[in-house]
């Protein structure tokens, strides 16, 4: 309607596609056969990844011992705090019926126990954890500073909850010789973690970068004493304070404690027979309702033997197939009706 | 059927409203209410208002008093109000105008102060306060204060730019100039600086910057043309006449200076039509009326310069106080909005405090007993409880959306930008593109329910023109060539044979040229000989052109066409004219002039030719000079037929004949006319039955047919626009004739169209009222509502209503409270009580008449209120507004809009033209009515959907992203947990630019939450399922809260993106590009944010040091989102499918049938035009809105005979003319 000015106006907006709206568009049609098509091709799909995924997760070996119960006596030592100073160890023997093949990882696992919580997992220093200023204890509050104003390192409620039972598996060959299947300590982390969020002050000698500050109040020795034998395990970049500082998601959680090392006898896997596991007991849950257990798995390409993500795969693959059908079906209906009714 | 009404209104003037005057505005009942001592019953509302009006003088006390050159006068005490503790401020306002909200000083804190009006704002303050509170501080207090001051600074600074462009304005408007006599000279002042009791000169063409009484001015008597289309919309010109002694003395610059003239006058008020006052001077008083003042919006036209005293200025001249006040508009989605924002802290507080109470039962039972958990403090369970509340607060704050405020205003920004960079809504004529000039309404434009119009200027142009003429029976002005065949095609008429011929005129009826050429039918010759003498036009010759002043456009135009058509009308004196018929100068004498009025519809002229011959010409509407014709007219019925035919096109026609008088008659009638003349009482009417006595016996020349030429594609647009089911109300000043012509001619009424006038609705409103009396009193409001319509159903209906019966319907009337004035003074307790149910009795009644009113009219399919005033207009807006609770848009082009234009929900002004009052007060403006459909039909759906689109996709989102905490309490002992702040800061903001094109409905606010909560649920509780047993493929355990927070964002993510995509019904590479682009810069910003690199340098901020690449490392990690997404949206595609293909959509079944369609719209627009054929309707004569010149004629005075004697003007015109002729 509106002619085209010839000459150049001072006023006239600009005839550009973006300012007139008039971009090249496509438009998004559902029709019939694009929507059968995707939800058939997505049935297909989550079906074959839920099958897929089951057998994987079925493939692998899982144990799981519960020792709350087990060693009763020792959490009962525990549940008093006075007792802290007495050792109590408690072994619990236990039968592979077939041999764990391949990578063998060992776990710990809590239930009940509030990692997430919000003032908890809020309470850490990641300053200090990188190694720049073990003094910086800011964000640590109720666990900054000792009765004596040191500041505790490392600081905290979640360092200083750290789990501090010990495990140690051993394989009963016979009654009388037992083996200690022997656990590799390292590589139980993220590489980020260990070489970029955990850092050791500078210095060779540990003990002299922490002087002056002060161990957390649960914890038996200092943060320079988690283990003497290894240097580059001690300190900050201990693999266990490591894996205990990613805090978890759930209030039931594992978390990885030792890799078997595949050596010698035990260079196929852990093989089928009698195991016992030889736990220094001292970390109590009893108060809280908590439990513990030890796991022992195998792992695949998706990971453990969780079966929720293939059967939740299967199931959406099932149910988008039966929503197709349905869906085609309500189609080819209208559709006739439709052209019954354009033919009258 | 108009016709009969026509004359019943204008005879029975005295009990009925008068449709010709335009009724006084309504705050004149307030004012007078409080002077009128007798009681009148309400029964007696129709009181005779002329009696009330000459009345009204003695009554009004005169309290505003000025005195000239005397600005102490002004400053003394007892002139001084108290404005502010004790700080004084003189009565008299300052000329200067001030629309801006703030000043340097006051900006910071008004406009916080404004925004924190708003409740997310205001709730965010509170926010900020609550984190800096250690104990409940959830959040770091930064992820509330960069949003804030964000918000808070753009908003601001959009204020801010706004303010400024008002303080420009004032300021261009405060800085013009006028001369003012200071210190005894004219000195050029600017307006600011003009005070009250200044005499100002004035020059050609200058604004009017007050309200002034004149004094002199340059034309003979004083006399000063103004044009007062900036009041009113009518663009003829006006006269006003300065007292006679002022104009004897007050010509000179000392003697205006010395001048010490005292005038009390009434009070500002807004009446533009009604002044009373007195000046005292010289020991003198004189009364002083409307006529001798100009009023500041007016423009002086044809007056070289003129002399006035500032009577009233700045804030108190009329036009300021009928502007009404400007008001803040926000639209519908706003009100929702901030509904929903209500809503949402509702919710938000019961999810808080539930979750409070679940954290204080744990705490009780669990967290009490977790050694690993304590925390030094002995709280109890409740305490913490309480605290965890305000923390849950503050850390679902995402749920109030304080992004939506932001992106809300950027994406109407884009969308005003939109409308400015519109070519099709760009007039290249006046180089005016359209431009949306407050950027906050404009989804609002999706929603209009009723359009409110002037006319004049904005549905037309207010160009007459002479387009077809019947003479003797024959019709002339088809496009047809000299031997009267028929042509499409054919070149518009040659007028160069006519010196006098101005060739603006396009005529393509080259026969009727070859017929005044040959001069074979005598008739065609008369006719134009008529138009050029009968007619009371003003002659001005600038250059040797000719220029004419008409008092209407009409007049105007037809003596323009005699002119062009070889009778020029060259100069008139006291009592002869001179006409150039066809080259050939005559001078008649003219004998007398029967002026036009309104009753009369008429008016003729008594010349005697050179030859000696007296003859009347008259020309009037076709009612009244078809009464009066001679029973011996052959070509009366062809006549009639032409008539009509006129009206059916819409023509403005009027009717032409003549008549021979002899000398003996015209004697004896020329003593009555005398002796009328000078008659001392009553004089009008004497006259009146003078004139009918000789205008009889008429012969009938022929008619002419005006068009009022409309705007371009004025019906197109009103078709489209009722397509849309948008109602249109026509609200004029005009008068009801040339209302209704045009409502016809803008297909605004039909032939099957049922008009209904004021006493129509009068009665049926009474008919309403009785009813409701009888069913529950004046208090029947609060009896269930009775929705019965006025008028059965079916049927095109259109109501007419002038000013004067708007304002009795309404009870405006002063006569509405006189019940109460009897109790004015109420003595005892019992008075007051009935004197205050009283009040509030009427009241009720008041509403409850409005009501029925604005039922009423919306019953009709078309309203036309002509006769109105600017409060009027924006009066009946606010009924509506009021009463329908419907979105109006007002359009309008003159300062007598402008109150309308403030009042209603849009505002829109058209611009391009030479006044600026309507398009500075407007909301948008254009040049062209026709770009209305534009504006609203394109403009306005696409806005309002992509707002709702984007308000539903906002509530959505944020209901998706926010409730996963709420599940995540579940499961960490209901304390509150970040999945990810940052996400929430960095995301609304990205999204705006992906939130073009998409497709929502603003209703379903609740749908979308439903939506965003089960999507909520998906998003949290598969991982979750997932997680819980899970390991990494290295071993390492990946149900850390960070992996699991990351797992979470990215499929929140990517699901919310692909939701748009699903959503944006047209694909552009910029949606694409903005979808993808958001899913990268999320990615890319998460890696980012999760390197090594920046964990070292802000070790406690970026904690999430290496989660984005260990996690999204897993296969399985990357299982669980595609499942996640997957989940999200198969069902939104399958419902979308479902329903498109059950129950399909308009806008689906519109994309299935667009041929269809569009066949079928053009088909019924065909049978539209086709059915304009047979019509009995009449378009009546549709002359000035006022009395012509023909007073001044008469006596002479309009005559420059001060300054060079008329005869001299014409001879040396002719002298030139002759001298071009010759050579």
């Amino acid at each position: 309607m509106e002619e085209t000015p010839q000459h150049c106006l001072s006023r006239l907006p600009d005839n550009s596609a973006l300012k007139q709206q008039e971009l090249p568009a496509h438009r998004l049609y559902f029709t019939a056969r694009r929507v059968l098509f995707v939800f058939f091709t997505t049935g297909i799909f989550c079906l074959c990844m839920g099958i897929i995924l089951i057998l994987s997760a079925r493939s692998t070996q899982e144990i799981e011992i519960n020792y709350t119960r087990i060693c009763a006596n020792c959490a009962k030592l525990r549940e008093n705090a006075s007792n802290f100073d007495k050792e109590c160890t408690c072994s619990i023997p236990f039968y592979l019926s077939g041999k764990m093949m391949g990578n063998v990882y060992m776990y710990y696992k809590l239930y009940g126990f509030y990692q997430n919580l919000y003032r908890y997992v809020r309470s850490r220093s990641n300053r200090q954890l990188v190694g720049k200023d073990v003094k910086a204890v800011e964000d640590c509050a109720p666990f900054k500073m000792s009765d004596n104003k040191t500041p505790i390192v490392p600081c905290g409620a979640i360092a200083n909850s750290m789990f501090n039972d010990t495990i140690i598996l051993s394989h009963n060959i016979n009654s009388s010789v037992q083996i200690k299947v022997p656990m590799l300590k390292s590589g139980l982390t993220w590489w980020t973690d260990k070489y970029v969020k955990f850092q050791n002050p500078s210095s060779k000698n540990l003990a002299d970068e922490f002087r002056g500050t002060t161990k957390p109040p649960n914890w038996p020795k200092p943060i320079y004493d988690l283990d003497k034998k290894d240097p580059r395990n001690n300190g900050f970049l201990n693999d266990d304070f490591i894996v205990w500082m990613r805090a978890a998601a759930f209030p039931t959680f594992k978390k990885l404690y030792g890799r078997l090392n595949r050596t010698h006898h035990f260079i196929e896997g852990l093989p089928a027979g009698n195991y016992s596991f030889n736990i220094t007991y001292n970390f109590p849950v009893t108060r809280f309702q908590g439990e513990k257990s030890v796991v022992l798995s195998t792992l695949t390409w998706c990971g453990g033997n969780s079966l929720f993500l293939g059967l939740a795969y299967t199931v959406t693959g099932a149910i988008t197939w039966l929503v197709s059908f349905a869906m085609m079906a309500i189609h080819i209906t209208l559709k006739n009706k439709q052209m019954s009714f354009f033919h009258q | 059927m108009s016709t009969e009404r026509d004359s019943e209104t204008t005879f029975d003037e005295d009990s009925q409203p008068n449709d010709e005057v335009v009724p006084y505005s309504d705050d004149e009942t307030e004012d007078e209410l409080d002077d009128q001592g007798s009681t009148v019953e309400p029964e007696q509302n129709r009181v005779n208002r002329e009696a009330e009006e000459n009345q009204e003088p003695f009554r009004k006390e005169c309290t505003w008093q000025v005195k000239a050159n005397d600005r102490k006068y002004h400053e003394q005490p007892h002139f001084m109000n108290t404005k502010f503790f004790c700080i004084k401020k003189s009565k008299y306002a300052n000329n200067a105008i001030k629309t801006y909200k703030y000043n340097v000083l006051t900006f910071i804190p008004m406009n916080l102060f404004e925004q924190f009006k708003r409740a997310a704002n205001l709730y965010f303050l509170v926010l900020l306060i609550l984190q800096a509170i250690p104990q409940i501080s959830t959040l770091a207090w930064y992820t509330t204060l960069v949003p804030l001051l964000l918000v808070l600074g753009v908003t601001a600074i959009k204020d801010l730019v706004d303010d400024v462009a008002r303080h420009k304005m004032d300021k261009e408007i405060n800085n013009r100039t006028c001369e003012v006599i200071k210190d005894g000279r004219f000195k050029v002042a600017k307006w600011k600086d003009i005070q009250v009791g200044d005499v100002i000169r004035l020059k050609k063409n200058d604004f009017v910057p007050a309200d002034i009484l004149l004094l002199s001015s340059s034309e003979p008597n004083s006399l000063c043309y103004v044009e007062t289309a900036e009041l009113d919309g009518e663009t003829n010109l006006k006269f006003k006449m300065s007292l006679e002694i002022t104009d004897q003395y007050l010509q000179r610059e000392d003697t205006l200076a010395t001048f010490d003239g005292f005038v009390e006058c009434e009070e500002p008020n807004n009446r533009l039509d009604k002044f009373t006052g007195t000046l005292f001077w010289r020991n003198t008083s004189f009364p002083l009326d409307a006529d001798k003042i100009l009023l500041r919006g007016c423009v002086i036209r044809n007056t070289d310069f003129c002399h006035g005293l500032v009577i009233f200025a700045g804030a108190d001249t009329k036009i300021m106080k009928n502007s009404g006040k400007t008001r803040f508009k926000r639209t519908k989605i706003d009100y929702l909005m901030n509904y929903m924002v209500y809503t949402i802290f509702v919710v938000l507080s019961l999810l808080s405090a539930g979750l409070a109470i679940g954290h204080a039962y744990w705490e009780a039972q669990v967290g009490n007993y977790s050694w690993y958990l304590y925390d030094g403090k002995d709280d109890t369970p409740s305490y913490r409880g309480f605290l965890n509340f305000w923390g849950y607060i503050i850390v679902l704050n995402t749920m109030v959306p304080i992004s939506l405020y932001v992106s809300v205003e950027v994406i109407r920004l884009g969308q005003s930008h939109f409308i400015n960079w519109d070519l099709q809504m760009y007039y290249a004529e006046k180089d005016t593109p359209a431009k949306a000039r407050t950027t906050t309404l404009n989804e609002q434009l999706g929603q209009i329910h009723y359009i409110f119009s002037d006319k004049t200027g904005t549905l037309t142009q207010n160009i007459m023109t002479f387009k077809k003429c019947c003479i003797n029976g024959q019709i002339y002005g088809d496009h047809r060539d000299a031997s009267q065949h028929n042509h499409n095609k054919i070149e518009q008429v040659d007028f160069s044979w006519n010196t006098y011929a101005d060739r603006k005129l396009a005529f393509y009826d080259h026969y009727l040229i070859e017929q005044i050429q040959s001069g074979k039918e005598p008739e065609v010759r008369q006719f134009f000989f008529l138009l050029a003498v009968c007619h009371t036009v003003m002659v001005d010759r600038t250059d040797g052109q000719l220029n004419y002043q008409a008092a209407s456009p009409d007049e105007g135009a037809l003596v323009n066409a005699a002119r062009n058509f070889g009778f020029a009308f060259l100069a008139r004196t006291q009592n002869t004219i001179t006409i150039s018929e066809l080259g050939t100068e005559r001078t008649y004498n003219v004998l007398a002039i029967l002026d036009f009025n309104s009753d009369r519809k008429r008016m003729s002229i008594i010349v005697r030719t050179p030859e000696g011959n007296i003859r009347l010409y008259c020309k009037g509407a076709d009612t009244v000079i078809y009464e009066r014709l001679h029973r011996m007219n052959p070509t009366k019925q062809e006549t009639q037929d032409a008539l009509d035919i006129f009206a059916n096109e819409t023509l403005r026609t009027l009717c032409l004949c003549y008549k021979e008088i002899e000398e003996k008659e015209f004697a004896q009638w020329n003593k009555k006319f005398m002796a009328a003349s000078v008659a001392s009482t009553n004089r009008d009417e004497a006259l009146d039955k003078v004139y009918e006595e000789i205008e009889k016996d008429l012969i009938l020349l022929g008619a002419t047919a005006i068009e009022d030429k409309l705007q371009d594609g004025v019906p197109e647009t009103i078709s489209k626009l009722a397509k849309a089911d948008i109602k249109i109300w026509v609200l004029t000043g005009d008068k009801k004739e040339t209302a209704e012509n045009i409502g016809f001619a803008c297909e605004l009424l039909t032939e099957d169209t049922t008009i209904c006038y004021g006493e129509d609705i009068n009665s049926l409103l009474h008919a309403r009222m009785e009813n409701q009396r009888n069913r529950g009193g004046v208090y029947a409001k609060f009896a269930p509502p009775v929705q019965e319509p006025f008028f059965p159903p079916g049927g095109n209906r259109a109501l007419i209503i002038t000013g004067s019966w708007l304002n009795e319907i309404l009870l405006e009337k002063k006569t509405k409270r006189s019940k109460i004035l009897k109790l004015k003074f109420p003595r005892t307790e019992e008075e007051r009580r009935m004197r205050t149910q009283s009040k509030r009795r009427l009241e009720a009644k008041k509403e409850q008449r409005q009501k029925n009113f604005v039922d009423l009219a919306c019953e009709c399919s078309a309203v036309i209120c002509c006769r109105v005033t600017p409060k009027q207009k924006a009066m009946v807006v606010d009924l509506v507004k009021r009463y329908k609770k419907a979105i109006t848009l007002a359009i309008g082009d003159g300062a007598n809009d402008v109150n309308m234009i403030k009042t209603a929900h849009i505002g829109v002004g058209i611009s391009g033209q030479e006044g600026m009052q309507a398009v500075m007060s407007s909301d948008y403006s254009f040049a062209q009515f026709r770009y209305l459909q534009r504006l609203l039909l394109v403009h306005g759906r696409w806005s309002y959907i992509r707002m709702c689109k984007f308000l539903r996709y906002f509530f959505y989102k944020n209901f998706a992203f926010t409730l996963v905490h709420f599940w995540y309490s579940f499961f960490n002992g209901y304390s509150a947990q970040d999945v990810s702040d940052k996400l929430s800061l960095r995301f609304p903001g990205l999204y705006i630019v992906g939130q073009r094109d998409l497709l929502f409905n603003y209703k379903r606010f609740f749908v979308s939450l439903l939506h965003g909560v089960l999507t909520s649920m998906i998003l949290f509780f598969i991982p979750l399922g997932a997680y819980l047993q899970t390991v990494g493929q290295d071993g390492e355990a990946p149900s850390d809260y960070q992996s699991f927070a990351v797992t979470i964002a990215s499929a929140l993510v990517i699901t919310v993106n692909f939701q748009i995509g699903l959503d944006t019904s047209y694909w552009t590479f910029v949606n694409a590009f903005s979808i993808f682009g958001s899913i990268a810069l999320y990615f890319g910003i998460m890696f980012d944010f999760h390197s090594a690199g920046i964990h070292v340098l802000f070790p406690s901020i970026f904690q999430f040091t290496g989660t984005a690449s260990n996690a999204l490392r897993q296969p399985y990690i990357w299982l669980t989102i595609i499942l996640t997404v997957a989940v999200c949206l198969l069902p939104v595609v399958a419902i979308r499918f479902l329903s498109m293909t059950i129950w399909p959509s308009e806008s689906d079944k519109i994309q299935k049938h667009r041929k269809r369609l569009k066949a079928e719209e053009q088909w019924q627009r065909r049978q539209q035009v086709f059915r304009r054929g047979v019509s009995s309707r009449r378009s009546a004569y549709a002359f000035s809105h006022q009395r012509g010149y023909a007073d001044l004629i008469s006596s002479g005075r309009s005559i420059r005979k001060k300054r060079s004697p008329l005869d001299a003007i014409v001879a040396d015109g002719t002298a030139e003319y002759r001298r071009t002729g010759d050579s």
